[in-house]
């Protein structure tokens, strides 16, 4: 009962939901020459630039792995992360006007803006198989396991970003914080640099990281062409569906409050 | 149909200095400025409890800050009361503010769509009436011009074109009567009278007590958020006049 309630309260916001994200792919691209194209640029822009700042400045050399394809897959996955709980984090405070003025359900902010990047992540696959093809790397049946790790990653940054969104409407410092904790967490995932390359203690530590975990799933496939062993399956899983799940208890909690604090 | 059961709603006018973290380290430092956050608490409404039936059209009457527009959005789900409990049956079109959602980087005719689905209106809905709003709008040669380039009255009478296309189960209307020109008033405020004469359940607020006389059927009075009186328009009306007027003329 519970649960179709809510299938069926989602259903229903379901079209306002494809307008706000429709809402933001036009005035994300409006007046810019390239429009959408950018959302394929951009990855392929920022990779061919840390592949040249690592790979001939500082002569940083990972044998026998396809840099290139390593370095875009590290570096799309995070920064669809990145992008999309940043701007989930906003988005509650951001339309607090239009919360006051018309009963919406909440979640839908922070949602729609995980889908947005969700698309936008989409789009940066195009480059990155563009990469595989062009580097020569095998493409194999276990392709098919790929969206596994990406619903995973999802699923976590949803949890995320709805718990950022409520903790940021009661403390505006989280803004800052979390720019500083998103630095933090870029260096502490492995998207240009191997994990083996760090001590033992840290790499245990750094596999915690359900990022890591993540990207390390997708990265065994793409460069390995190798199903990946069942431990990593269930810790991507687990770790996704724990942040959802924590990320809609502290939303749905909360979620009365917002309009006396935004 | 809508079923208003001991609300009560609760503001603390001191939240909005305590937004940082070094406001709430500092006082909770100083014992004296927490002290007086408590003294800051303001009930906007207390213990109302009435009953809407199906086809009443009520009026809300009650000087500025006495918590009708409060009550509209307690009863249009936008807040949540403090105490109590809003019961209702039937999907409600809010006409509490204009324009809720508009984006102004958009263009009129995505804006359409983004405020229907705003407004809860379903695709097919919006596709079937699309043409319906161009009309009521008045704004045909500007469907394809962002609306941050409209005048006030333009981007208030595509708001006004928008929220009124339905046929609500239960229509919340705070004054919003006059838009645009005279001539645009007086096709809106034809428009709003079809709408809450169509049978429909009606909240109505408004601070002209003439309007309130030709359409409501029951008439709340509301002082400092709670409630005076209950019941037929025309006796309230004129206690209310002669109530207000006669705070007048002793000051």
């Amino acid at each position: 009962m519970y649960i179709k309630n809510i299938i069926n309260n989602f259903k229903r916001y379901s079209y306002l939901m494809s307008q706000m994200i429709s809402r933001d792919f036009k005035v994300k691209y409006k007046r810019s020459v390239l429009g959408v194209l950018w959302s394929l640029l951009q990855p392929l822009l920022m990779m061919s630039v840390m592949a040249l700042v690592f790979s001939q400045m500082f002569r940083f050399n990972m044998e026998g792995v396809n840099y290139l394809v390593y370095l875009m897959s590290g570096l799309i996955m995070f920064n669809y992360f990145s992008e999309a709980s940043n701007n989930a984090m906003g988005s509650i405070v951001s339309n607090f006007q239009l919360m006051t003025k018309v009963y919406i359900p909440k979640y839908i902010f922070p949602l729609s803006k995980c889908l947005f990047f969700g698309i936008n992540f989409l789009l940066s696959l195009i480059p990155l198989l563009l990469i595989v093809i062009i580097t020569g790397a095998p493409i194999t049946w276990t392709y098919i396991l790929l969206p596994y790790s990406f619903i995973c990653l999802l699923f976590f940054t949803i949890g995320i970003g709805l718990i950022l969104s409520a903790i940021s409407v009661f403390l505006r410092d989280m803004f800052y914080i979390y720019s500083i904790l998103l630095t933090i967490w870029q260096y502490f995932t492995p998207i240009f640099y191997d994990i083996r390359m760090l001590p033992s203690i840290l790499q245990t530590l750094f596999k915690f990281n359900p990022l890591y975990q993540y990207i390390t799933f997708a990265r065994t496939i793409l460069l390995d062409g190798k199903v990946p062993d069942l431990l990593s399956f269930v810790f991507c899983g687990v770790s996704a569906i724990i942040f959802f799940i924590i990320g809609c208890i502290v939303f749905k909690k909360n979620q009365d409050k917002f309009i006396y604090y935004v | 149909m809508i079923k208003i059961k001991n609300v009560s709603m609760k503001f603390n006018l001191g939240i909005e200095k305590n937004n940082s973290l070094k406001e709430t380290v500092i006082n909770f430092f100083s014992p004296k400025k927490r002290k007086s956050k408590k003294k800051e608490e303001f009930w906007a409404l207390k213990d109302i409890d009435f009953n809407i039936a199906k086809g009443e059209v009520v009026g809300l009457i009650g000087s500025n800050g006495a918590g009708k527009s409060t009550l509209l959005k307690v009863v249009s789900g936008v807040m949540k009361p403090t105490k109590g409990s809003v019961e209702v049956n039937g999907v409600i079109s809010p006409m509490i503010e204009l324009g809720a959602g508009f984006d102004q980087d958009l263009t009129a005719r995505e804006n359409i769509y983004l405020n229907g689905a705003v407004l809860g209106y379903s695709k097919k809905f919006l596709e079937s009436k699309f043409d319906e709003i161009v009309e009521f709008s008045e704004l045909k040669d500007f469907l394809d011009v962002p609306i941050k380039n409209f005048s006030s009255g333009m981007t208030a009478k595509l708001a006004f074109a928008i929220s009124t296309i339905v046929d609500p189960e239960i229509l919340i209307v705070d004054e919003i009567l006059s838009v645009g020109d005279i001539k645009f008033q007086e096709k809106s405020k034809n428009k709003m009278l079809e709408m809450i004469k169509g049978g429909t359940t009606v909240l109505y607020v408004s601070h002209s007590l003439q309007s309130i006389k030709d359409l409501c059927t029951k008439v709340v009075w509301l002082d400092h958020g709670k409630i005076v009186k209950i019941g037929d328009t025309k006796e309230i009306c004129e206690e209310y006049y002669e109530a207000q007027m006669g705070k007048q003329m002793k000051k």
